[in-house]
């Protein structure tokens, strides 16, 4: 369970949170949406302990990041670029990070394989396409087999195929009982995945709750985004 | 302990530094043996007046070696991915698997410390090991407190480079002002010659340790201390500063 109470962050002299709430509970995927620039990013590197709230909190399990014990066994999270150095191998990055956590190498090998990337696993990680990349980053997410999974813009370059393969693979985390939490601003390809939508806009939440609830009596979910956030929201509703 | 198993493995995976070793490890020796080379007829002759330099001038020199392991700890973090991939950044990903950052700094502080110091015996061996094939019998003896002064002076120097990079996040300043201190301009070397205090800095005092200096102003002892107290303030100010760090700015 994920939980995200009156956040509030200011930088500089600009609010980019303005007390947003939400939770991601478990056996869902909680889609996190918004147009970019409006605090997605921002309330996720909070949760993971990367940035300081200004006020409020965000809880993993009841506790705030830097608590956890063995973070890779309770969350895990890809944010943004690949989060290696390129000239590592995807497999000596992902071995540093087994080895922080105490896992095996085999353990290694079993996630590269359930990413499908085995065969590139040799090759440094600045030859990677985008999505080879993503799929390093969920693949180290993944290690820990962690119960709750952080995903931002996980469908950011992927091919067709990578789309299909990671909503397929986000359903059957959720419905094992898992939590996941993704954000992105591709709603066509979110539609088909979430169980809950949370909308945020200029860092407030002006959505949030079954896709059924938020898409309501719009067409789509991507008419009930636009709608709820677009600059004139009075007008197309 | 875990944390700092994968510091060394993210260390040891790393190509840059492979740099640091080669040049750790083969520096000194070739700088100490032109020196003594340059320096074997005055010797023989008895008439050399840098006797208690010989050897050790290579390992001073050669501290580049655990600079840029210092340096490049933390400057891999930081180095940003291509645009193309997002911009992202190792740092997100050490500190979404080690919870506390003191931890992740302590583990990453002590994983550099231990290279040095293996890095600097290596250099001692095989720096000794020229200078006895270029002078044979001539060969000065050497003092295993100095030896041990060069170990800690590689550590501290090591320790330095890292906290200093904690702070600017990119490598390349330390990299360039560390390196020309230790190999063209000491910079302390200039300004001891405004204000005494500068033998106070930390490449100075530390140099006392295993060097013979002519003005020689602070024993080796508290020469070592002055310059592990800078270590010690450094590592203080860097933890702070990266602990009340948002990553993403």
């Amino acid at each position: 369970m994920l939980t995200i109470n009156n956040l509030v962050k200011h930088r500089g002299n600009q609010e980019i949170l303005s007390g947003i709430s939400f939770k991601a509970r478990p056996g869902r995927v909680t889609g996190f949406l918004g147009p970019n620039g409006a605090g997605k990013s921002s309330t996720l590197r909070i949760l993971l302990g990367l940035d300081r709230a200004t006020s409020g909190s965000a809880l993993i399990n009841g506790k705030p990041f830097a608590e956890l014990h063995n973070p890779l066994a309770t969350v895990g999270a890809a944010l943004d670029g690949f989060g290696a150095h390129r000239m590592r191998t995807g497999r000596a990055h992902l071995r540093w990070i087994a080895r922080a956590a105490g896992l095996s190498r085999s353990r290694v090998e079993e996630v590269l394989e359930i990413v499908g990337l085995t065969n590139a696993a040799g090759k440094r990680v600045g030859n990677y396409s985008l999505g080879m990349g993503r799929r390093l980053g969920i693949a180290a997410a993944l290690l820990g087999d962690p119960k709750i999974l952080v995903l931002d813009e996980p469908v950011n370059g992927l091919d067709p195929e990578g789309i299909r393969w990671i909503r397929t693979f986000l359903r059957e985390r959720a419905q094992s009982g898992n939590t996941v939490l993704l954000s992105s601003h591709l709603m066509g390809e979110l539609a088909e995945t979430v169980d809950d939508v949370v909308i945020i806009k200029h860092g407030k939440i002006v959505a949030d709750g079954t896709l059924e609830e938020v898409t309501g009596n719009h067409h789509t979910l991507e008419d009930a985004f636009f709608a709820l956030t677009s600059e004139h929201t009075g007008d197309v509703v | 302990m875990r944390a700092f198993n994968a510091e060394l493995s993210k260390l040891f995976s790393l190509p840059g530094i492979w740099l640091a070793f080669l040049i750790g490890a083969f520096a000194p020796v070739f700088i100490a043996s032109m020196d003594s080379i340059a320096q074997k007829e005055e010797i023989i002759a008895g008439v050399s007046t840098r006797l208690p330099e010989v050897g050790y001038i290579g390992l001073a020199l050669g501290v580049q070696g655990v600079i840029i392991l210092g340096v490049l700890a933390v400057s891999s973090e930081y180095l940003a991915e291509s645009s193309e991939s997002g911009g992202g950044q190792q740092i997100t990903t050490s500190l979404t698997v080690v919870s506390s950052r003191l931890h992740f700094l302590l583990a990453k502080a002590g994983a550099v410390t231990v290279i040095s110091i293996l890095l600097s015996v290596v250099a001692i061996i095989t720096t000794l090991s020229a200078t006895h094939l270029v002078l044979g019998e001539y060969t000065p003896a050497f003092d295993w407190l100095k030896l041990i002064g060069a170990v800690l002076y590689w550590t501290f120097t090591a320790l330095l480079a890292f906290g200093i990079t904690v702070l600017t996040k990119n490598g390349i300043i330390p990299l360039a002002v560390l390196i020309i201190n230790t190999s063209v301009v000491s910079f302390s070397f200039l300004l001891s010659k405004v204000t005494k205090l500068a033998l106070y800095l930390p490449d100075r005092a530390g140099a006392e340790m295993f060097m013979f200096t002519s003005d020689r102003f602070l024993t080796p002892f508290t020469g070592g201390l002055v310059m592990f107290a800078w270590v010690v303030v450094l590592f203080i100010a860097a933890a702070i500063v990266f602990h009340r760090r948002d990553v993403a700015s």
